[in-house]
C-alpha cells in the first residue's frame, strides 16, 4: 500500500459513549475513485468528517501521502490537500459564486485549476459568477462545491452524496465531472447511496455497515453482485 | 412640514451614530457567535478614556479618535485571548454571561475609580455651531458625528465586500466549521475580529463624548437600544445593523416629536413587529435564527 | 392647632404604653430608667446616605465631617455643662435603594442604638426611613431627599425635613424667573414619579407667578438622546426651557441643549441641580443656567468662614447638604441640651416651632404642623468661566427668596 495517497488505519469514532465507526481501514491511490456505500446511519459521513478532522472523538490514524494527519486541525488538513465537498454542498450565501471559488487558499500551485479551466469545465459558474452562491440551482451548487477544491489544487476530494436530490440528467453530468476530475489525476473518496451511480464512476467500493467495512471489492465484482450486496446491506 | 423635516434630519443624525455603535456588535456576533453584552460598557470606556486623555494628557477629541480605538482593540484582544476563547465551544449563553459579568465589573470599577458624576468634555473647536439646510438646521457636531459614523460603516463595508480578508470574515461568519474544512484558519481571524468589534464600540464612545453624559452608567441604557437594533437588523448582519440603526434613529426622533415619552417604547414595538414578521430580522438569514 | 396637639398628646400617651410593654422583654432600646436623661449614656448620630453612587459627592462621607463639626461646636459651647457627654457617629451606605435604606435604618436604631438618623438622599429611600422612625419612635432629620411627601401624606411626629423639597425648588426657580421676566415656559420632564411631581410643582409655580407653561413634554427615563425633544420644546419660542431631569440625563440634556445653539438664547432653568453637577461638568456647559440652591458656601462671610473650616478637613468646598447636615446635627444636640434628655418625644417637642438662624438656616423655622423646616433660599445662576475666581466659585445669587415665598403652607395631608 505504499503507493496509497490516503490511508485510513483502524479508525474508530465515537459520539459520547456510542461508537459510530469500528476499526475502519481503507486506502485511496492517487487518481483513484473509491466509494463508501452503505445505508443511512452506517457511518459514511462520520468517516468523511473524521478524515477531514471535523469529528472530535476519534481513534486510529489517517495518513495523506506519507504525512500523518492525526491531531491536525481541519484547516491544516485542507491545506495539505484534502478537498471538502459536504453533502449540503456548503455554498456560502453571503459570497458570490466567484468568491466561493476564490475562498479556499491554493494548496498546490501546480495542481490548482486556473479560473479559466474552472469556467471552461463549468460554464454555468462563469455565467453566474456574480450571483450569491445559494441563488444557484441544486445541481449548479454541487458543481460549485466540487469546483472549489479543484481551484485550490486539492489532491483528494471527500465527496459526500453528490447525486442526492438531483434530476437524473444532472446526476449524469456530475458523473462525467467525476470522471474528468479523475482524468486530471485527482483522487476521490465518494460517499454514495445511489449504487447505480457509484458503479458508473468508481474503481473500488467499500461496503459500510454499522460503522464497519464489511466488504471491499472492485467495480467489476461490485456490478455483478449489486443486487445481492444491496440486500446484504439492507438497502 | 418643517417640523417633520427637522425631526427626520435629527433622526438620520442619531441613526448614523447608532449604526456605528451596533456595527461592532453585529461583527462580533457574526464571526464568533458571541452576543457581546459588554458592548455598552466598551462604549462607556471609549468615552471615559477620551475624557481621561483630555484631563490627564491634554489630548483632545482628534487624537482620541485614533488612540481610543487602538486601546480598545488591545483590550478586546486580551479579553478574547484570556476569557472569551475558552467558552466559544460551549453554548453561546456562557459567553453572554461572561460579557454580562465583565460589564458589571467594568462599570463598578469605573464608578469606584471615577465616581458617578459625569466627566468634562467639550465639543471640539471647529465643530461648534449650527448648519442650516433651508428651513431646517442641525448642530455641526451632530452632523459631523453622523457623517463620520457613516464613513466608518462604509469603510467596514468595503473591507468586508471588496477584500480577501472581508471575504474570509464573511465566510467564517456564515459557517466557521465549513470554512475550516476549506482550509481557512478561522481561529486566526477570531481574535482580531473581536478586537475590531470592541474598537468600534470604543470609537462610538469617542463620538458620543461631546454630546452625551460621560459616566460609568452611560452604556447601561445604551446597550438595550443596541440590542434592539441588531435584532431588528438581523443578528450578525452588518448591513442589517446599519439599516436598523437609521431606522431606530428615525423612529426615536418621530417618537420624540409626536409621541413624547413613548419614543423608546416605539423602538421596541418596531422590534417586536420585525421579530413577529421576520424572526431572523430584516437582513438575517432564516437558518441563523 | 390645639386639636392636633391634643391628638398627638393622646397618641403619645397611648404609644408610650406600647413602648413600655414592648421593652419588657429586651434589656436595651427603651429610655433608661434614671429619670430619662441620656439613653445608653451616649448620643449616637446615624448618618445614612449614598457613599458610593450618584450623591456621594453631594453629601456622602464628607457629611460625617460636617456632623463632627457640629459635635465639636456643641462641646465647645457647653463644655462641662453639656447634657450629651459622649457623642458618637455611625455611618452607612444605602446605595439610594429604599430596601437597603429600610434595613440599614432598622440596624442603626436597634443595633447601633442610634438616637437620630440624618440625611438619606433619594426620595424613596428617605420615605422608607421615615416609616422606620415612626415605628421605632426615634428622631429622623432628612436633608438629602426632595419629596414633599415627607411633610405631607407620609409625615410623622419623629420626621423632620431640613433643607429643601420639590415645591420649594419650583417656587424658587419658577417664581424667581417669571418675576424676572421669563413668562413663557416649555417644560421637559422625565416620565416617572419624580419628574411628574416636578412638572406639576413647576407648572403651578409658573402659573401662580402669572407666567404661562406653553408645553409640558414627557420623556422616557432614562434617556440619552434629547435632540428632538429640545427641538419640540423650542418650537413654541419660549422665554424659558425648564428641564426636570437629574444626574446623567440632565447632563445629556444640557450638552444637547447647548449644541442646539440655545445657550444664551433661551433661558435654561433646571428643576433639581446641585453645585456638584456644575463642578463635574464644568461651568461652560451650564453657564447662564438658573436653579434654586438651598445654601451656597460663598454667599456671605458667615458661610465662607464655615466653608473654610470644612475645606481644612476635606480639601473641598461644602455643598448645601454638608451644611444642612451640620445644622441639623447641631440643632438636634441643642434640643437635647434644652430638654435635658435625648428622649425622642422630648427632643421633638423642643424642635417643634423653633425659630433658627444659623450658618445654614436664615429666617429658619421648624414648622410644628408638618415638620418642614422653612428658610430663605436662593435663585442662583451659573457663572461664566471668566467670572469664576477660584475652585467651586460657580454661582451668582440672582435673588434671595424669603422663606414665606419659597415654601407652600402645610398641605393639610399631614396628620401626625
Amino acid at each position: 500500500m505504499s503507493d496509497a495517497l490516503l490511508t485510513v488505519d483502524s479508525l474508530s469514532a465515537f459520539y459520547g459513549e456510542a461508537q459510530a465507526l469500528r476499526d475502519v481501514s481503507l486506502d485511496v491511490a492517487a487518481g483513484e475513485v473509491v466509494t463508501l456505500v452503505g445505508r443511512n446511519g452506517a457511518g459514511k459521513t462520520t468517516l468523511l468528517r473524521s478524515i477531514m478532522g471535523l469529528h472530535k472523538g476519534t481513534r486510529g490514524s489517517v495518513t495523506l501521502d506519507g504525512t500523518s494527519l492525526d491531531g491536525k486541525s481541519a484547516d491544516k488538513r485542507a491545506r495539505l490537500g484534502l478537498g471538502w465537498v459536504p453533502d449540503d454542498r456548503g455554498i456560502y450565501a453571503t459570497l458570490t459564486v466567484a468568491e466561493n471559488l476564490a475562498l479556499p487558499p491554493v494548496v498546490d500551485k501546480a495542481a490548482a485549476w486556473s479560473l479559466e479551466q474552472i469556467y471552461e469545465q463549468f460554464p454555468v459558474l462563469h455565467e453566474r459568477r456574480d450571483f450569491p452562491g445559494t441563488k444557484l440551482s441544486g445541481g449548479e451548487q454541487q458543481m460549485l462545491a466540487m469546483a472549489r477544491p479543484l481551484r485550490a489544487g486539492s489532491r483528494l476530494l471527500l465527496l459526500d452524496e453528490p447525486s442526492e436530490g438531483l434530476a437524473p440528467v444532472i446526476v449524469n453530468q456530475i458523473g462525467q465531472i467525476i470522471r474528468d476530475i479523475k482524468a486530471q489525476g485527482v483522487a476521490v473518496l465518494l460517499v454514495e447511496q445511489n449504487v447505480k451511480f457509484a458503479s458508473t464512476v468508481a474503481d473500488r467500493h467499500n461496503l459500510l455497515a454499522q460503522g464497519e467495512v464489511v466488504e471491499s471489492l472492485d467495480n467489476a465484482e461490485f456490478q455483478t453482485r449489486t443486487t445481492d450486496l444491496l440486500e446484504h446491506l439492507g438497502m | 412640514m418643517t417640523q417633520f423635516l427637522q425631526y427626520t434630519l435629527q433622526g438620520l443624525a442619531a441613526g448614523g451614530f447608532y449604526a456605528l455603535a451596533a456595527l461592532g456588535l453585529a461583527v462580533i456576533f457574526g464571526v464568533l457567535g458571541v452576543v457581546n453584552f459588554s458592548h455598552g460598557a466598551c462604549y462607556m470606556l471609549g468615552a471615559m478614556i477620551s475624557a481621561l486623555l483630555l484631563q490627564h494628557f491634554g489630548l483632545g477629541f482628534w487624537p482620541a479618535l485614533v488612540i481610543v480605538p487602538v486601546i480598545m482593540f488591545v483590550i478586546g484582544v486580551l479579553v478574547e485571548r484570556l476569557l472569551v476563547q475558552w467558552l466559544l465551544k460551549l453554548d453561546p449563553l456562557y459567553n453572554f454571561l461572561l460579557t454580562f459579568g465583565l460589564t458589571l465589573l467594568t462599570v463598578d470599577i469605573m464608578k469606584r475609580q471615577f465616581g458617578v458624576s459625569s466627566l468634562k468634555y467639550e465639543v471640539p473647536a471647529g465643530l461648534t455651531g449650527r448648519v442650516s439646510f433651508g428651513s431646517v438646521d442641525l448642530s455641526v457636531y451632530q452632523m459631523f458625528a453622523a457623517a463620520f459614523a457613516v464613513l466608518v460603516c462604509l469603510a467596514v463595508w468595503m473591507i468586508l465586500t471588496k477584500t480577501r480578508v472581508g471575504m474570509i470574515v464573511r465566510a467564517a461568519t456564515e459557517d466557521p466549521e465549513r470554512s475550516r474544512a476549506l482550509g481557512i484558519n478561522v481561529a486566526r481571524w477570531v481574535t482580531p475580529v473581536f478586537g475590531f468589534g470592541i474598537a468600534l464600540a470604543g470609537l462610538s464612545g469617542v463620538l458620543a463624548a461631546p454630546y452625551r453624559a460621560i459616566n460609568a452608567d452611560m452604556g447601561t441604557n445604551f446597550i438595550i437600544i443596541l440590542f434592539a437594533i441588531v435584532v431588528i437588523g438581523g443578528l450578525g448582519s452588518i448591513l442589517g445593523a446599519v439599516v436598523a440603526g437609521f431606522l431606530v434613529g428615525l423612529v426615536e426622533a418621530y417618537g420624540q416629536g409626536y409621541y413624547g415619552q413613548l419614543s423608546q417604547v416605539l423602538i421596541f414595538v418596531l422590534m417586536a413587529a420585525v421579530v413577529l414578521i421576520r424572526p431572523a430580522g430584516l437582513f438575517g438569514r432564516e437558518e441563523a435564527a | 392647632m390645639r386639636h392636633t396637639k391634643m391628638i398627638s398628646l393622646a397618641a403619645l400617651v397611648a404609644s408610650s404604653g406600647l413602648v413600655l410593654s414592648a421593652c419588657g422583654s429586651s434589656a436595651g432600646g427603651g429610655p433608661s430608667s434614671d429619670g430619662g436623661k441620656i439613653s445608653d449614656d451616649k448620643v449616637v448620630l446615624g448618618l445614612l446616605n449614598d457613599q458610593s453612587g450618584v450623591y456621594k459627592d453631594l453629601s456622602g462621607p464628607n457629611s460625617k465631617v460636617a456632623i463632627q463639626m457640629a459635635i465639636d461646636d456643641y462641646k465647645a459651647k457647653y463644655g462641662d455643662k453639656a447634657v450629651a457627654k459622649k457623642i458618637e457617629i455611625v455611618m452607612a451606605d444605602h446605595q439610594n435603594k429604599p430596601d437597603i435604606a429600610n434595613s440599614k435604618a432598622q440596624e442603626m436604631y436597634d443595633r447601633d442604638k442610634a438616637d437620630i438618623i440624618l440625611d438619606v438622599p433619594t426620595s424613596s429611600a428617605g420615605l422608607a426611613v421615615a416609616t422606620q422612625a415612626k415605628a421605632k419612635k426615634k428622631v429622623y432629620i432628612n436633608i438629602g431627599a426632595g419629596t414633599t411627601a415627607l411633610t405631607g401624606a407620609q409625615c410623622n411626629k419623629y420626621t423632620f425635613h431640613w433643607a429643601y423639597d420639590t415645591a420649594m425648588l419650583a417656587a424658587g426657580t419658577a417664581g424667581g424667573i417669571v418675576e424676572g421676566g421669563g413668562k413663557n415656559w416649555s417644560i421637559v420632564y422625565p416620565d416617572y414619579a419624580f419628574g411628574q411631581d416636578m412638572n406639576k410643582s413647576f407648572t403651578a409655580a409658573v402659573e401662580k407667578a402669572d407666567g404661562k407653561v406653553q408645553q409640558s413634554i414627557a420623556t422616557p427615563f432614562p434617556n440619552d438622546n434629547f435632540a428632538t425633544f429640545i427641538t419640540k420644546a423650542e418650537s413654541s419660542k419660549p422665554d424659558v426651557m425648564g428641564i426636570m431631569a437629574a444626574g446623567g440625563d440632565l447632563v445629556n440634556f444640557v450638552k444637547q441643549f447647548n449644541q442646539a445653539g440655545l445657550q444664551g438664547k433661551t433661558q435654561l432653568a433646571v428643576g433639581l441641580m446641585f453645585i456638584t453637577d456644575i463642578h463635574s461638568l464644568g461651568v461652560d456647559q451650564f453657564q447662564g443656567t438658573q436653579f434654586t440652591d438651598a445654601w451656597y458656601w460663598n454667599f456671605d462671610d458667615q458661610n465662607r468662614k464655615w466653608a473654610d473650616r470644612f475645606q481644612e478637613k476635606t480639601q473641598t468646598r461644602p455643598s448645601f447638604a454638608h451644611a444642612g447636615n451640620y445644622s441639623a446635627a447641631l440643632n438636634y444636640l441643642e434640643a437635647i441640651q434644652a430638654a435635658g434628655t435625648d428622649d425622642a418625644d422630648a427632643v421633638v417637642k423642643e424642635l417643634e416651632g423653633k425659630k433658627i438662624n444659623d450658618v445654614f438656616l436664615r429666617n429658619g423655622e421648624v414648622r410644628a404642623a408638618d415638620h418642614n423646616v422653612t428658610h430663605d433660599v436662593y435663585l442662583a445662576e451659573v457663572k461664566s468661566k471668566a467670572e469664576v475666581k477660584e475652585d467651586w466659585d460657580y454661582e451668582k445669587i440672582v435673588k434671595t427668596i424669603p422663606a414665606a415665598n419659597a415654601y407652600a403652607a402645610p398641605s393639610g395631608t399631614c396628620t401626625m
